[in-house]
């Protein structure tokens, strides 16, 4: 029922008996505002507007019939309080304290794209060893699907030695001399598993929660739950090593339906940190300044018309822009630092190097941003190519992470940093215990095809038990016999530490509190806790 | 004189031949007692068919009396006719029953008293029933007649009470009882504390000591007295080796085929999981603790340490659970301190936070100011320092000057004074920081004279002194052995 009073143009006035016009922004204007408010209305705003209407009037009949005392705002859908993640417009990523007290503040995560072998690395199997050369029994193969393996294979056995390391004894092969100096810092999962068996779903699983496009990476999660302590660089940094980019691609640190803020920037180590982030030739850094004045006044003005929270956060993003013009070129130059810190990460400033990567990340850790994250790539090690082969590529890779991981994690242990930064190392998968077998054939050099159905990742720092395994997999480390830990259970751990409980950092979308760990149960891995 | 058997009435040649399978089911049960133990498919298939045919001979036993006595009637006196041939598929199905019950009860999971009064009642009633069958009739007329009768309330009365035991066996003792109103209850004196099956598990050993207050913990809710989910009842001993309808859920020795260990360990997002999806699911050690339980033969009275690995075992670590945030206590907490941080919160921007949404602690991080931030800025907290828990103050301009400051943060537990100009002076003032855990020092110009201060900290389990005067060769006070990073 429309009063009819109050459609009249002459009975606009701020007569506060006229509700439904008491709430809309014009109330107190004067009648020409009124008019060039109105003219500004344009077709699409009020289609817009006027959809939103008729269903906020739905709504609020809805309200009303089901009124509570909490609104129904602050309710998740399963009927528990909301968290409020709401923020001033121009401050997007200002810092909101966790939910409880949290034991990690920033996460550093290492992703060795391909997906290494548990089983030339941690996983140590004499059985599997003793097995070398006979042929994979047929349990191995019943309902199992493989990315290359046919026929009957063979077992493969471990392609290095191992021995025992540190005070807690864990298992290491000889390939990483100088991150087994660090094994009694580190906590290993040997229990992962995943429902993917191909790189690209298999990373957005990792990343995102979720094995389809679309979902926000647990970088954006974080930023959106907690902010950036750094107003003048992104809350969420993506480094690649060269060579290869992940499968994935850049929906691995998307933002998915999260406000487009709280996606990953991926910076580069060598040559300008982001693209296209500094000033062209022959224009200095106070003529953008007036440039820069000159745009945010155009939004402000737009600002004032239409009122779209989008355009302020357009003008932050542009503010954001140049100042990181400044600090993230400090934050990404290397040079700054020592030669012997240098040194000690194997650092070669001006390549594209994980070893660059690393001694930027934990640069940028110290400069407060919020989540680090690291690819590596060429862990693919199926034997058919020398570079992904267990006995060629593989060692160079190895070669590659070992320094800088060893440098990394001393880094932060003497700064007293791992107390509150999660370091986290792993891949989207494992590999089979047995040699792949492309096409049936024996293959020229050495490689295990992809096996979901167990994997190893370790984690460092911020809460996490030092020197401790969790799970345990076959003598053939081929299956996992205790513990299983599913992706969803790291990511609710994950964020567990960062003082989160995963089913409340969520998002409305599409009907469902959208989380990381998906809909499915999740548990927080409470073995692997300090 | 009796006749030449070919000549016998068909009844009596026919019960001459159902004592046949009465004798051979009598030398089954003596020599071949059903004892718990598993055994072969075939048994369990065969035995499974037991629960089927068992409906027959009770069902056709109840309807005999009927007959009788509606028969007795001149409007019903049809009836009489059809008793013999009710009386003759009794006796067949009765000792078929029993023939399958003895295979279901020998193929495993059954043993105790209540199977052996179910047995030995099951046998009975088919002799009895035969017995009918033979008396009926032959002394019509006669006062010998009353044989026949008692024999038949007999019949009844134990195919009543063999009913009910094989009820009991089935779905649980109390199956009858436990939802019987009290006045009734108490009238007839059953209690519900006589009606628990009995334990016969030794007091202290694995399994008493060990499964079973994971049982009694976690399952006996849907399988214990109140209810018998899937007929399994997990409250004792026997009832954990009978099993439920579908048959046992313990193979001895093998947890991978006991149905209960397969279920327990079941992907905890599957429909099988045990116990079901949304109540408390097992630890990964009291499932372990169950395995290995099964695998050393899951039996009653295997000493607790017996059982191999389960002391390893550690305690399991306890499940994470979130507590709901009551925003009107943590308000009322804040409260004193709202007003002053909302000023500071201007002029320091993501400075200063509450520890969590739950808290009204504070953590300070002044490190991404860098020089604009010094001693005169740490004294304008001044209205906060009660409630800071944790202070990083790195890469600021502050000195020895905020030592007096920084030593009033009563409830700091980290403090990080890393890349600063603070001196010994400012650590040595900090000696009454009695909760604190964790003092950076990295890269400043402290020297070994600090570690005097750090020695009486009585909470302090880190204390980083990587890039100062302190090297890795300095002889350590005990209390800081182990503690200091370099």
């Amino acid at each position: 029922m429309f009063d009819s009073e109050s459609i009249q143009p002459g009975a606009i006035t701020d007569d506060s008996a006229h509700a439904s016009i008491e709430e809309s922004p014009i109330v107190d204007a004067h009648p020409e505002e009124i008019l060039a408010r109105l003219q500004a209305q344009t077709r699409r705003h009020f289609l817009r507007s006027f959809t939103a209407g008729v269903g906020s009037m739905f709504l609020g009949s809805m309200a009303l019939k089901y009124a509570s005392p909490v609104e129904a705002a602050e309710l998740n859908i399963d009927g528990t309080p909301r968290l409020e993640f709401r923020r001033d417009p121009t401050r997007p990523l200002s810092v909101l304290p966790p939910q409880f007290p949290a034991r990690a503040k920033r996460i550093i995560y290492l992703h060795m794209a391909g997906a290494p072998s548990q089983l030339e690395l941690f996983e140590h199997k004499p059985d599997l060893t003793r097995l070398d050369g006979q042929d994979c029994p047929a349990s191995f193969l019943q309902g199992k699907r493989f990315a290359f393996i046919s026929g009957v294979p063979k077992l493969l056995g471990s392609q290095y030695p191992f021995h025992q390391a540190g005070q807690s004894g864990a298992w290491v092969s000889d390939r990483l001399p100088n991150f087994e100096k660090h094994i009694d810092d580190v906590c290993f999962i040997k229990s992962m598993r995943t429902d993917q068996f191909n790189h690209a779903p298999a990373q957005l699983l990792v990343h995102t929660g979720n094995p389809r496009l679309g979902y926000p990476s647990m970088g954006s999660w974080v930023t959106y739950g907690l902010g950036s302590e750094n107003q003048n660089l992104p809350g969420f940094i993506v480094l690649i090593s060269g060579g290869k980019q992940p499968d994935g691609g850049k929906q691995l640190w998307g933002s998915g339906f999260l406000p487009s803020i709280y996606q990953g920037v991926q910076c580069r180590s060598h040559g300008e940190p982001v693209l296209y982030l500094q000033n062209p030739q022959s224009v200095s850094r106070s003529l953008r300044r007036s440039e820069l004045d000159a745009i945010d006044e155009i939004n402000r003005q737009q600002y004032a018309e239409f009122g779209n929270p989008e355009t302020i956060t357009r003008i932050s993003q542009y503010e954001m822009a140049f100042r990181m013009q400044m600090e993230a070129t400090d934050a990404l130059d290397i040079r700054k630092e020592s030669a012997a810190t240098q040194a000690a990460y194997g650092c070669k400033p001006g390549e594209e190097s994980f070893a660059n990567n690393c001694l930027v990340a934990r640069r940028l850790a110290e400069r407060g941003v919020r989540f680090i994250q690291l690819y590596h790539w060429g862990w693919d090690s199926h034997g058919s190519n020398a570079i992904e082969a267990l006995n060629l590529g593989f060692t160079d890779r190895c070669r590659e992470v070992d320094q800088p991981i060893a440098a990394l994690l001393s880094d932060l242990k003497q700064r007293g940093m791992l107390e509150d930064t999660l370091v986290v190392w792993g891949g989207e998968f494992g590999r089979t215990s047995m040699r792949e077998n492309r096409n049936g054939a024996v293959m020229q050099y050495i490689g295990r095809d992809h096996n979901p159905g167990a994997f190893t990742i370790w984690m460092a720092g911020g809460g996490i038990k030092p020197g401790f395994t969790h799970g345990e997999t076959d003598a053939m480390g081929y299956e996992i016999v205790k513990d299983p830990v599913e992706i969803r259970d790291l990511h609710a751990t994950m964020l567990y530490t960062m003082g989160f409980d995963h089913h409340k950092l969520n998002y409305s979308f599409q009907g469902l509190d959208q989380k990381l760990t998906s809909p499915k149960p999740a548990r927080v891995v409470s073995e692997v806790l300090a | 004189m009796i006749a030449p058997f070919r000549q016998w009435p068909l009844r009596d040649r026919l019960g001459l031949f159902a004592l046949a399978p009465i004798l051979l089911l009598l030398a089954l049960l003596l020599f071949f007692p059903p004892d718990g133990a598993q055994r072969s498919d075939w048994a369990q298939f065969i035995g499974g068919f037991h629960l089927l045919t068992i409906h027959f001979p009770i069902a056709l036993v109840f309807l005999i009396p009927v007959l009788e006595i509606a028969g007795r009637s001149r409007r019903f006196q049809y009836l009489h006719a059809s008793v013999e041939l009710v009386l003759a598929l009794a006796v067949f199905s009765a000792i078929a029953s029993a023939v399958l019950g003895w295979f279901l009860a020998r193929s495993g999971g059954s043993s105790g008293t209540l199977v052996v009064q179910h047995m030995w009642g099951g046998f009975f009633v088919s002799v009895f029933c035969c017995l009918c069958w033979m008396l009926r009739g032959r002394f019509a007329g006669q006062r010998f007649d009353i044989a026949y009768i008692s024999c038949l309330v007999a019949t009844v009365l134990l195919v009543s009470f063999t009913g009910y035991r094989g009820g009991q066996l089935s779905h649980g003792a109390t199956h009858l009882t436990e939802h019987m109103p009290s006045p009734l209850r108490e009238w007839l004196g059953v209690s519900k504390q006589e009606e628990k099956g009995p334990a016969t598990a030794t007091p202290d050993s694995s399994f008493a000591a060990r499964v079973e207050p994971v049982f009694a913990q976690n399952c006996v809710t849907c399988h214990g007295p109140s209810r018998q989910k899937g007929g399994l009842r997990l409250d004792s001993y026997e009832a954990i080796l009978r099993g439920g309808k579908s048959g046992p859920v313990i193979k001895a020795g093998d947890p991978k085929n006991s149905k209960l260990f397969q279920r327990i360990s079941s992907a905890h997002d599957s429909d099988n999981i045990m116990p079901p999806p949304g109540k408390t699911p097992l630890s990964t050690d009291q499932i372990k603790l169950i395995e290995l339980w099964i695998s050393a033969g899951a039996s009653p009275n295997l000493a607790a340490n017996a059982v191999e690995d389960a002391a390893s075992i550690a305690r399991p670590a306890a499940e994470i659970t979130f507590a709901e945030i009551d925003d009107a206590a943590v308000a009322k907490q804040r409260a004193p301190i709202a007003n002053a941080l909302t000023e500071l919160d201007k002029r320091y921007p993501d400075v200063i936070e509450y520890e969590s949404r739950g808290s009204a602690k504070l953590v300070i991080n002044a490190s991404l100011m860098g020089s604009k931030f010094s001693d005169d800025d740490v004294a304008q907290l001044k209205p906060l320092y009660n409630q800071i828990v944790a202070a990083d103050f790195s890469n600021t301009a502050i000195t020895d000057r905020s030592a007096t400051n920084l030593a009033a943060m009563k409830q700091l537990r980290m403090l990080r004074l890393m890349h600063t100009r603070i001196t010994d002076a400012t650590v040595l003032a900090l000696g009454g920081l009695s909760e604190l855990e964790s003092l950076n020092v990295f890269d400043t110009g402290i020297t070994p004279a600090a570690l005097k201060a750090a020695e009486h900290m009585p909470k302090l389990q880190h204390f980083y002194a990587g890039q100062t005067k302190i090297t890795a060769n300095e002889s350590l006070p005990d209390a800081l052995k182990g503690k200091v990073q370099f």
